[in-house]
């Protein structure tokens, strides 16, 4: 449980065995004295933790293949076993393939067997029978999907989670009865023929009511023929509810049906998943999302959190950043160019483990919201950081969320979520990203004056802000606490000459020196990349990490102050 | 009038060659062969020509996000442009200069198979606002079949080459 003085999150509720319909009485008090000890404000529905790690576990290999007519079959009934047997206890942890997009769900396993003295029991690959020997006790039966009909699949995520059954094909049944699960629910036909908004709305009338307030799960990414169910171990842990559903305008039934969803979970509870490649934007999304004051936990195919989220720290462990200066010191700027590399997407899905990392210095986000739902992973780059890694929260709050598409009155509670996240984590300084008008193409990416002032006041604590994902133009200096935005965005794709050349551009058209020159990195570009780039330019350029970088740009204002303007280009990500 | 006749065969000439310019259509970008295009992966340029008015319409797409934009110059005199259309500009924070104009100079080289285009642009950059000079030569190369566009910035220490082919009612 979390004390004052850890400033750590505490649980709150949805742990196994609770009430299905929801939070019973004892829940709740618990629930108002945490809130009335701990936070003053609505706290996040962390799942349980155990002791410790499991002295044992058992690893399962999956394949490469994804596909619906491949071994999706197969891989949904291990993903909804996890969820199951993972319910109280970590006992299965799933190797999920060299080329998964969170690559770290592989150097994870040795670091869960070196900090942690786990010991796995690996199976062969795909091994669904050896599986089931193990675990077929944690499951009450099976729900059959309908292999012609994808979003059953999706269904079939919730009802497992519900009424505590492994997700099966019809070609599986054989080998669940072996094992002594027979059909409890059965869509084959079902839904045949129908529209998503049709199927879901069935799914609603018949399990909303027993799902998860504090958790609801959009199992997107990946559309068509290929899924990537990575996050449904812990959404069927959690009991929660399943949709693929739009967020586009252009499919107004979804859309309905999806904001009647949002609307009745808990204030600041969590979504996770990502939205379909297939259907809406990210950008309609996770706008959305905001629009009711709720949390994105966004990664599909994120894996084993139902493993992982119940996983503590190693005792004596605790987050502690790279911090170059205190707080308060104060820096001068020399009349030069200061560059700042950031990288957001990077720790899970990008360029941890790929190389150039500790060669220059650089700056990573951290999704602050693992500090409880996955301990391990945040612990595991905490003390593989070199000298040169530092440690900034984001997106825009505890999650990823667009400022201007949380209403002002839901604001201040997911800021008194963000604020302990930021101390506990040892982390001073905030990201803010809103694509809610616009993307990195079109529209605006930038605040106004009236957000900039909210994130002030409510994190006083922070050395400063920056914003942007692409570019913007929101700049701002208070009381020595920089607001900056990006001036450069290096995408995946760009090559180191263009990039280059770039950056020599940008240095051409701001003269005045110093320059602060604000960088952001996507996604997998590596650290050798940057290094390379910069080692291109002609005018000598200084690297730093975001904390002196912000205290050099509070030195010396060569930045104008501006803020989103009324006649702003906006755009809603169609 | 010794003076004026000549002059008035060129007008007429150069007229007669441009109502037909061979530059007119829609063109698509060879992403293989150009300098890599940051933001965008689809880019159709529509040249239109209208006596010396020449519009240079650039529709541009990055999945589902599409945009819209053209330029409008006149190779018979210097003109004013307002919201003058840059490629490359959101991975960069170069803005347009909001309620900036920009002053365009343009000329038909090469007996028509060129047009070269001349911009000082204001840009918003993070320090206040900077002006740039922009040199474009949209060239039409192999037959008519394909056109290439270099740009020159003068902030810039290498240019900018887009390769595109022509869009026929067969390729669309």
């Amino acid at each position: 449980m979390s004390s004052p003085a850890s400033h750590e999150v505490g649980p709150v509720s949805d742990r196994p065995g609770q009430s299905k319909t929801g939070p019973t009485v004892r829940t709740c008090l618990l629930a108002i004295a945490l809130l009335l000890c701990v936070h003053p404000v609505t706290a996040q529905p962390a799942p349980a933790k155990v002791a410790h790690a499991p002295a044992t576990a058992t690893l399962i290999p999956l394949s490469e293949n994804w596909r619906l007519d491949g071994d999706i079959p197969v891989h949904a009934l291990l993903i909804s076993l996890q969820g199951l047997a993972n319910r109280d206890e970590p006992r299965v942890y799933l190797e999920y393939p060299k080329s998964w997009q969170w690559e770290i769900v592989r150097p994870l396993i040795g670091f869960l067997e070196k900090r942690h003295g786990v010991k796995f029991d690996r199976l062969k690959l795909d091994d669904a029978e050896a599986a089931l020997a193990l675990y077929a006790k944690y499951a009450k039966g099976v729900v059959v999907w309908d292999k012609q009909v994808r979003s059953s699949l999706i269904v079939a995520f919730t009802i497992a989670g519900v009424e505590d059954l492994v997700v099966v094909t019809e070609d599986q049944l054989a080998l669940a009865a072996a094992h002594g699960l027979r059909p409890v629910v059965d869509l084959r036909g079902r839904f045949t023929g129908q529209p998503d908004h049709v199927i879901y709305q069935w799914a609603y009338d018949n399990y909303w009511a027993r799902c998860s307030r504090d958790y609801y799960v959009v199992m997107g990414g990946h559309a068509g023929a290929e899924m990537q169910p990575g996050v449904a171990d812990f959404g069927i842990r959690q009991r929660a509810f399943f949709t693929d559903l739009s967020a586009n305008p252009k499919h107004p039934e979804e859309l309905a049906l999806l904001k009647k969803i949002l609307s009745q979970q808990h204030p600041a509870s969590i979504v996770l998943g990502w939205h379909s490649y297939g259907k809406d934007t990210e950008g309609q999304h996770t706008t959305l999302v905001g629009n009711y004051g709720l949390i994105m936990e966004g990664l599909h195919n994120l894996p084993n959190v139902s493993f992982t989220s119940q996983i503590p720290l190693t005792p004596g462990f605790k987050f502690t950043n790279n911090h170059h200066l205190a707080p308060d010191a104060k820096l001068t700027a020399e009349k030069k160019v200061y560059v700042c590399a950031v990288a957001t997407d990077a720790m899970g899905i990008g360029a941890w483990t790929k190389p150039g990392r500790g060669k220059i210095p650089y700056t990573w986000q951290v999704l602050m919201n693992w500090a409880w739902l996955n301990p391990p992973a945040l612990q595991f780059f905490y003390e593989d950081k070199s000298p040169n890694d530092y440690f900034i929260g984001g997106l825009s709050g505890p999650g990823y969320m667009y400022p201007k598409a949380i209403p002002p009155d839901k604001f201040a509670a997911l800021a008194a979520i963000g604020r302990p996240l930021m101390q506990q984590l040892d982390l001073r300084i905030l990201e803010i990203m809103d694509y809610s008008e616009g993307n990195r193409h079109v529209g605006n990416t930038d605040l106004p004056k009236e957000l900039v002032d909210r994130y002030y006041a409510q994190y006083p604590d922070a050395l400063g802000f920056i914003n942007g994902y692409g570019t913007a133009r929101t700049f701002d200096l208070r009381d020595g606490k920089p607001f900056l935005s990006y001036d450069y965005y290096l995408s995946i794709e760009r090559p180191v000459e263009e990039a280059a050349a770039d950056l020599e551009e940008l240095i051409q058209l701001n003269p005045t020196r110093p320059y602060f020159l604000l960088m952001h990195v996507r996604e997998s570009n590596s650290v050798e990349k940057v290094a390379a780039i910069l080692g291109r330019l002609s005018e000598a350029v200084e690297v730093v990490p975001l904390d002196v970088f912000l205290k050099l740009a509070a030195s010396a204002k060569t930045y104008r102050t501006h803020y989103q303007q009324p006649t702003d280009a906006i755009d809603r990500n169609p | 009038m010794r003076l004026l006749r000549p002059l008035t065969l060129f007008l007429l000439l150069a007229s007669t060659v441009l109502a037909a310019s061979p530059l007119a259509g829609r063109w698509r970008l060879d992403v293989a062969r150009s300098t890599a295009l940051d933001g965008w992966t689809a880019w159709d340029l529509v040249i239109g020509v209208d006596g010396s008015r020449v519009t240079l319409q650039h529709d541009m797409q990055w999945r589902a996000t599409k945009r819209t934009a053209t330029n409008t110059v006149d190779t018979a005199a210097p003109s004013v442009v307002p919201d003058f259309f840059r490629v490359e500009q959101r991975h960069m924070a170069l803005y347009p200069a909001k309620g900036g104009t920009t002053a365009v100079r343009a000329a038909w080289l090469d007996a028509g198979r060129t047009l070269r285009v001349e911009a000082d642009t204001p840009i918003e950059i993070s320090q206040g606002q900077a002006l740039m000079r922009i040199y474009e030569e949209f060239r039409l190369i192999e037959g008519d079949g394909a056109l290439v566009l270099i740009e020159l910035h003068s902030t810039r220490p290498s240019p900018l080459v887009y390769r595109f082919t022509r869009v026929t009612e067969t390729s669309k």
